[in-house]
């Protein structure tokens, strides 16, 4: 017994060794359409909207079959990035936020599209929005296309303005007025506690474009993270440090749920100014469908930006090592065309990145997405910068802020340290890549 | 040459009779094929990254482009360009320091509580231990809730009692204390291991102890604790290590906010490698919590001679 068992354990091998690849092979039954592999970055609803249109291009494309898999989450992206590592990558993903777009491109991991986009008729520039357009361009080349892009502005609740002697249909348009709507809607108790409040302003990365500040350089690539825009920006933000007591906002705002619940302090007319984006208007129909609201662009100081925006969301891309790349971008064709487009994005509650799709009844007849597709079609939408460590300078970015907002701190200083390390950081990724 | 690898493979005395020496080689053959699937195991995903990871950490290393050697660059930014490293290596000294023995002395407490001997005993043991059972994503969403500020169950406690209601999770100051409140939650899992030692205190001594006049300070103070001693070691250590691991709470319910101050060695370290592409510079702050960590339990172990004690061992 003991000297057969060796040989047990071989059979055992060979057992799995033969009957591995059968799990694998696929059954040949004569021509089967070219398999395309989809990873997509939706989930739930949103997934099942998308799922539709995938049906409907695997009909109409008997040649070509898409399948979708869905990698959601934090989970989902690390895998994305296991995937590139190893070279395991599917066909087209849309699990890249438009953050890591320029990381990914500069590694050589992805397809540049500009050939494919020629060849189909296209023109990045004309048929997308500004914005958008630019963000997909990395070092003069297209590493992807949009499906979907968000927009960002200021939705205001209209009773609490008329309350607190502000008009309500001259919204502010000056970072002066603003200010000023923000003081007049405070609202506080006789022990000094928040009853309501006007506006907390935060994301220094978009209002830094509105003070006339950038990120990078856009011509030289450099890391400008101590632009005088950028700082008048923070300086900006740290004044409403300074009016009122961030901390006693901040906790004041954790009493009522997060923006998407339907405790928000928004709906509950707790704060008469949000910074939100389009998805706005789904929450206000749900949660609080009697509000009187409305919206407004930014407001920018003398010499800013009028009516800035941010662009960003997933990204479409056809992985390098892609085997069939002229099956894959059939599809990414197909899906990225206005009218693809319109029924996602109306699906889904998005804008659509694609100027024609903008025009599409399902945009029109809202007064927000009119709104909203004007705002994205404006020069001043600014996407994550082309520089390959976006998503380290983006958090960076942050922490600056909350240093400043929270802890005091010197905007100034905060900015000039944070060119120093990013422009290394920066530097060393550069090194990397040239290898 | 033969002759030889069966010295290597095997540890009974040679100048056997043949055929029981192939027996025995097959028999160590045998034993090699099952224990296959685990050496195979320990080799590709434990002792290969090990390896792989220290040599990593003398690179440049995005995990997508080939690593670039770099020397000892990396640990010279850590040490004099990273503020983060140092603030991150604080406060998960800090979790350490203060944090740990808060925890120790809860299981200790709860398990002499629920030592005794009263109606209905396992019962509450399973209801003290069940939460040390939840997974820690699912515990961490809950005590979100419990740690509000204002709607937090903890803070309507403390203003019913007219104390002081801290910001806890959207306060710097008092962040890290949170967390500590929350880690004692989970005091059961050591708990477990105190009940279990604690029952195996010989009553005889306990009693001896009594009859000699000590009471029930003095019983626990120089009868129970030195009993329990090897077992406080082990969940000292365990407990040593897992702290400087500290991740996941702050993770899902802080991403090192506020400013910073639930920053940990370990979700710096995640970040670093998960959101920079910076594996290289991940590896080497691995290395040096891995060295961190190893000469604090080394220095635990020296001190344990002074004060833990096996039975049967002279003292």
């Amino acid at each position: 017994m003991r000297r057969r068992l060796p040989g047990l354990a071989w059979l055992l091998i060979a057992a799995v060794a033969l009957l591995a690849p059968v799990g694998c092979g696929r059954l040949a039954t004569g021509p089967a359409p070219k398999q395309v592999i989809y990873w997509t970055g939706w989930s739930a609803e949103e997934f099942n909207t998308q799922q539709r249109l995938v049906d409907q291009f695997n009909r109409e494309h008997p040649g070509i079959q898409v399948q979708m898999l869905s990698q959601f989450g934090n989970s989902g992206y690390q895998k994305v990035r296991i995937a590139f590592a190893g070279g395991a990558t599917p066909d087209v993903m849309s699990t890249i936020w438009a953050d890591e777009l320029a990381g990914y491109a500069m590694r050589g991991v992805l397809e540049p599209l500009d050939g494919y986009l020629k060849r189909s008729g296209r023109n990045l520039e004309r048929d997308f929005t500004p914005g958008v357009a630019r963000m997909l361009r990395v070092r003069g080349k297209v590493y992807g296309l949009c499906a979907t892009t968000n927009t960002s502005f200021i939705a205001y609740n209209k009773a609490i303005f008329r309350e607190a002697g502000v008009d309500p249909y001259h919204p502010p348009a000056t970072i002066a007025e603003l200010d000023a709507a923000a003081r007049a809607c405070t609202v506080y108790d006789r022990r000094g506690s928040f009853v309501r409040y006007g506006f907390r302003p935060g994301g220094l990365a978009l209002w830094a474009y509105v003070f006339g500040g950038q990120w990078v350089d856009p011509v030289t690539g450099r890391i400008t993270a101590d632009h005088p825009g950028n700082l008048a920006a923070l300086r900006w933000l740290a004044s409403y440090a300074k009016k009122y007591d961030l901390k006693k906002m901040q906790v004041f705002q954790s009493t009522f749920g997060s923006d998407q619940t339907a405790n928000g302090p928004f709906f509950v007319g707790k704060v008469a100014m949000w910074s939100t984006g389009e998805w706005a208007e789904q929450f206000v129909r749900r949660y609080a469908p009697k509000l009187e609201w409305g919206w407004f662009p930014l407001p920018a100081p003398p010499g800013g930006r009028a009516g800035c925006s941010s662009a960003g969301g997933s990204v479409f891309v056809i992985p390098a090592a892609c085997k069939d790349k002229e099956a894959a971008w059939k599809f990414l064709d197909w899906f990225t065309r206005a009218k693809p487009v319109a029924r996602f994005c109306s699906g889904i509650g998005n804008v659509p990145p694609v100027v024609e799709a903008g025009a599409d009844p399902a945009f029109q007849q809202s007064a927000l997405f009119r709104f909203a597709v004007n705002l994205s079609r404006s020069r001043n939408t600014f996407g994550p910068p082309g520089t390959p460590i976006w998503p380290t300078y983006a958090r960076e970015i942050g922490r600056v802020e909350g240093k400043v907002m929270l802890g005091g701190g010197d905007p100034a200083a905060l900015l000039a340290d944070l060119q120093r390390r990013m422009t290394r950081e920066q530097l060393d990724a550069m090194q990397d890549l040239r290898g | 040459m033969k002759e030889r690898s069966y010295h290597l493979l095997t540890s009974s005395p040679p100048l056997l009779h043949p055929y029981r020496r192939r027996a025995s080689r097959n028999a160590q053959l045998t034993g090699l094929a099952f224990a296959a699937p685990w050496i195979v195991g320990f080799i590709v995903f434990f002792a290969y990254p090990v390896i792989a990871s220290a040599y990593y950490s003398l690179c440049s290393f995005d995990a997508i482009r080939p690593p670039r050697f770099i020397g000892f660059e990396n640990y010279r930014r850590m040490f004099t360009e990273d503020d983060l490293f140092w603030k991150s290596l604080w406060n998960t000294l800090y979790m350490v320091v203060a944090g740990l023995p808060v925890g120790l002395a809860a299981s200790l407490g709860i398990a002499l509580l629920l030592n005794r001997k009263v109606k209905g005993m396992t019962v509450y043991r399973t209801i003290y231990y069940l939460p040390s059972i939840t997974p820690v994503v699912a515990t961490s969403i809950l005590w979100l809730w419990l740690l509000n500020p204002e709607m937090g169950l903890i803070n309507i406690a403390l203003g019913k009692m007219h104390l002081m209601q801290p910001g806890w999770l959207t306060d710097p100051a008092w962040a890290k204390a949170a967390l500590i409140l929350m880690g004692l939650w989970g005091a059961g899992g050591g708990m477990v291991i105190y009940l279990a030692a604690l029952q195996d205190v010989p009553e005889s001594l306990t009693e001896a102890a009594a009859l000699d006049g000590a009471g029930k300070l003095q019983q626990f103070r120089h009868v129970t604790l030195p009993m329990l001693s090897p077992v406080i070691l082990f969940n000292l250590i365990m407990g040593l290590i897992g702290s400087f691991q500290y991740f996941t709470q702050a993770y899902v319910m802080t991403s090192g906010g506020p400013q910073d101050s639930t920053m940990f060695y370990a979700l710096h370290l995640f970040n670093r490698a998960f959101l920079d592409f910076r594996m290289g510079y991940a590896s080497a702050m691995a290395w040096v919590l891995f060295l961190v960590t190893l000469v604090c339990a080394l220095l635990v172990f020296k001190t344990s001679a002074r004060w833990v004690y096996y039975a049967g061992e002279g003292r």
